[in-house]
């Protein structure tokens, strides 16, 4: 069942359209990547479903419900877990989470049960009676994700919840959100971090100027640019390159400067390497490794937006 | 239930807040302390002064200027007045002039020739008053004697008073700590609106605005609970101002308690509501600006540092419009009057204050897409 069904979904601010006729559904149970650059329109949709911004044009149903309508239902089913840090310095973990939990209606043993199997499931049982301002980066990122789950909701809402924290805590997070779906949650996923998207998600969409450019598995979006290869090319100087000539050989289809590597996109099928080996050490290049790599996410996404992610 | 869930957590957040407390408590109660101690003479109806002497000497004088000076001399000793007579031959001016006498009477038929020494400006203008008044009803008896009346009332006594003059509130003045207790609790209210302006842009910043409008609640709950909540502890913080200020420096609240009680709490829900109001009209620190320098003005023209008379002008046309002027007014002539309607009066101007204030605040919040 689609737990998530967007159609013709349209906000404006003014003449300019963030979101832009999106149409888009999520299956109960999966775990969706929602990629895009800033500025491409992630949040605005993240905050018409969550029900903080209206939509200009089109609808959003929840469950089969259109969430304008049954905004109490779809709130008591959706938890958000903001970019920024949404707790309160002044108070506990647990009067943090009890707060939150406290606004879906929850009272008495069954809120303060709830509250503390949030908090344990993140990792923070033994610290619910310190403030955060006493907690690391990591800590607080994981409280952020305890007051967004202790209603149980059945769709949860992950806007860069990793964003500026240490690798084990990242990692305790990543797997936090495996769990939560294997529990039976349905997660919306974005992150600027590729990899994360690749290792989580069953299913991503690539938004761009507030419409959905490509959506499937990670192997179906890949398969979109199969036709395509990566060269990474070190060289000890870029001094003296001539990129002009480089992009006339065959197949070449783009050239990157990253530091001392170049990164050309060249087409699959078409053998050009020594070609391109030739042209560096004519322009006196000094080369120091070949690699040619199959595209990853990150091309996909760059092949599709024409920009990095994180642009 | 989710509004008293919200007020809840307000009530906590602010109990937490030191400098709130330092503001709300230590503030008045430090303020109280040092004007009620410093300006109490301000307000005092008696002062205390050293013993008057006046020196006199009585020439050529008619017996009954003689007797009726005599009366008068008696009756001044009775007031812890020494009239002294001065032997002939001594200066009486001198005498003035060495500080021996507060002043120097020069009493005959022409007339009392009086002088007094600068230094004892009050000793001798007390002198001067008890000798004019006594000049006055000379010349009056006098001039019933010579239109062959008698000035001896029916018990044949002179009487001792001709007018009599009685202070209509002498015994329900405020002292200077009874004024600034009322004066800083009133002022301390309407503080209450700077808190107010960061009630709902705190949450904006601190992000946890995104939580409240995803959670299954109004704005108008969220929104009741925040003016719930700091009704409720800007309330209790004035109270125990109340209860400092009345056991501690012994100030006045009067017989009418609730009355003075309701007359605060709906000056603080006033302030909220014009806080809240300033807050979303003018956004982050220049609504604190602009509230500081409202609220240090109201105060000024209002009362809290000294008693309002009446400025006059400009300034006493502002001076009415400001909340603090008919809150002091408000609780000083119910505490000090003895009744309930001054106070029943400001309260109903704070309320239909607050309520266009708050009503003001929900029209905003309504236009808004979040809270």
């Amino acid at each position: 069942m689609n737990i998530i069904e967007i159609g013709g979904l349209t906000k404006k601010f003014g003449d300019f359209a963030a979101v832009d006729n999106m149409s888009l559904t999520l299956k109960e149970g999966e775990i969706f990547g929602f990629l895009g650059a800033n500025g491409a329109g992630k949040s605005t949709t993240i905050s018409m479903i969550a029900s903080l911004l209206r939509p200009t044009k089109g609808e959003i149903k929840f469950l089969g419900k259109n969430i304008a309508k049954h905004a109490h239902f779809a709130k008591m089913n959706i938890g958000i877990v903001p970019q920024d840090l949404a707790i309160y310095e002044d108070m506990t973990a647990f009067e943090n989470v009890k707060f939150f939990a406290g606004l879906y209606g929850f009272r008495g043993s069954e809120l303060k049960a709830r509250v503390e199997e949030a908090l344990s499931f993140v990792g923070l049982g033994d610290k619910q009676k310190e403030l955060p301002k006493n907690f690391s980066g990591g800590m607080k990122r994981r409280l952020n994700i305890a007051c967004a789950i202790a209603h149980r909701p059945k769709l949860i809402i992950m806007d860069e919840p990793t964003v500026g924290i240490d690798p084990h805590s990242r990692n305790y997070i990543l797997q936090s959100v495996k769990e939560l779906n294997r529990m039976g949650c349905t997660i919306l996923y974005t992150s600027h971090y590729m990899e994360e998207v690749e290792e989580i998600c069953t299913r991503i969409a690539i938004v761009d100027h507030g419409k959905i450019i490509a959506d499937g598995t990670k192997e179906q979006l890949k398969a979109i640019i199969t036709d395509s290869k990566e060269i990474w090319i070190d060289v000890k100087s870029v001094e003296g390159l001539n990129q002009e000539r480089l992009k006339e050989i065959r197949g070449v289809l783009s050239v990157r400067i990253e530091e001392q590597r170049l990164k050309i996109q060249s087409r699959a099928e078409i053998a050009n390497l020594n070609d391109i080996v030739q042209q560096l050490i004519r322009d006196g290049m000094e080369i120091r490794a070949v690699e040619e790599q199959a595209p990853n996410l990150e091309t996909v996404f760059l092949t599709l937006t024409g920009r990095n992610l994180r642009d | 239930m989710n509004t008293l869930h919200i007020a809840k957590k307000e009530i906590v957040s602010a109990l937490r807040n030191k400098s709130t407390f330092l503001f709300m408590l230590a503030f008045p109660i430090a303020l109280m302390l040092i004007l009620g101690l410093a300006l109490s003479n301000a307000f005092s109806g008696s002062i205390e002064i050293a013993d008057v002497k006046m020196a006199y000497k009585i020439d050529q004088a008619s017996p009954e200027l003689a007797a009726g000076w005599e009366s008068f001399a008696k009756a001044a000793e009775e007031s812890g007045i020494e009239i002294i007579a001065l032997p002939p031959g001594q200066d009486g001016k001198q005498a003035v002039i060495e500080a021996q006498y507060a002043a120097f009477a020069d009493v005959s038929d022409k007339g009392i020739a009086y002088y007094d020494n600068s230094r004892s400006t009050i000793e001798s203008n007390i002198l001067q008053g008890m000798l004019t008044s006594f000049a006055d009803r000379y010349n009056l008896q006098a001039a019933f004697a010579s239109a062959g009346l008698s000035s001896q009332t029916g018990d044949g006594q002179a009487p001792a008073q001709l007018v009599k003059a009685t202070s209509l509130t002498a015994d329900s003045q405020p002292n200077s700590m009874d004024y600034y207790a009322v004066a800083m609790t009133t002022m301390i209210a309407l503080y209450a609106a700077l808190n107010a302006a960061s009630l709902i842009e705190s949450e904006r910043t601190r992000h946890t605005i995104v939580r409240l409008s995803a959670a299954p609640v109004s704005k108008a709950e969220i929104f009741a609970g925040k003016v719930l909540g700091s009704t409720f502890i800007n309330a209790i913080f004035l109270v125990t101002v109340m209860l400092i200020s009345h056991f501690a420096f012994g100030a006045n609240w009067g017989d009418h308690p609730v009355q003075v009680l309701l007359v605060l709490v709906t000056e603080v829900l006033m302030s909220i509501g014009f806080g809240l109001a300033a807050g979303m009209i003018f956004r982050g620190k220049a609504s604190h600006s602009f509230l500081l320098i409202f609220i240090q003005i109201a105060s000024f023209v209002g009362g809290a540092y000294f008693p309002v008379t009446d400025f006059g002008g400009f300034i006493g046309t502002v001076s009415y419009y400001s909340p603090l002027r008919w809150n002091n007014a408000g609780v000083i002539e119910t505490v000090f009057g003895g009744d309930a309607a001054p106070a029943l009066q400001a309260a109903g101007y704070n309320l239909a204050a607050a309520i266009f204030l708050l009503a003001v605040c929900m029209f905003l919040i309504r236009r808004r897409e979040t809270i």
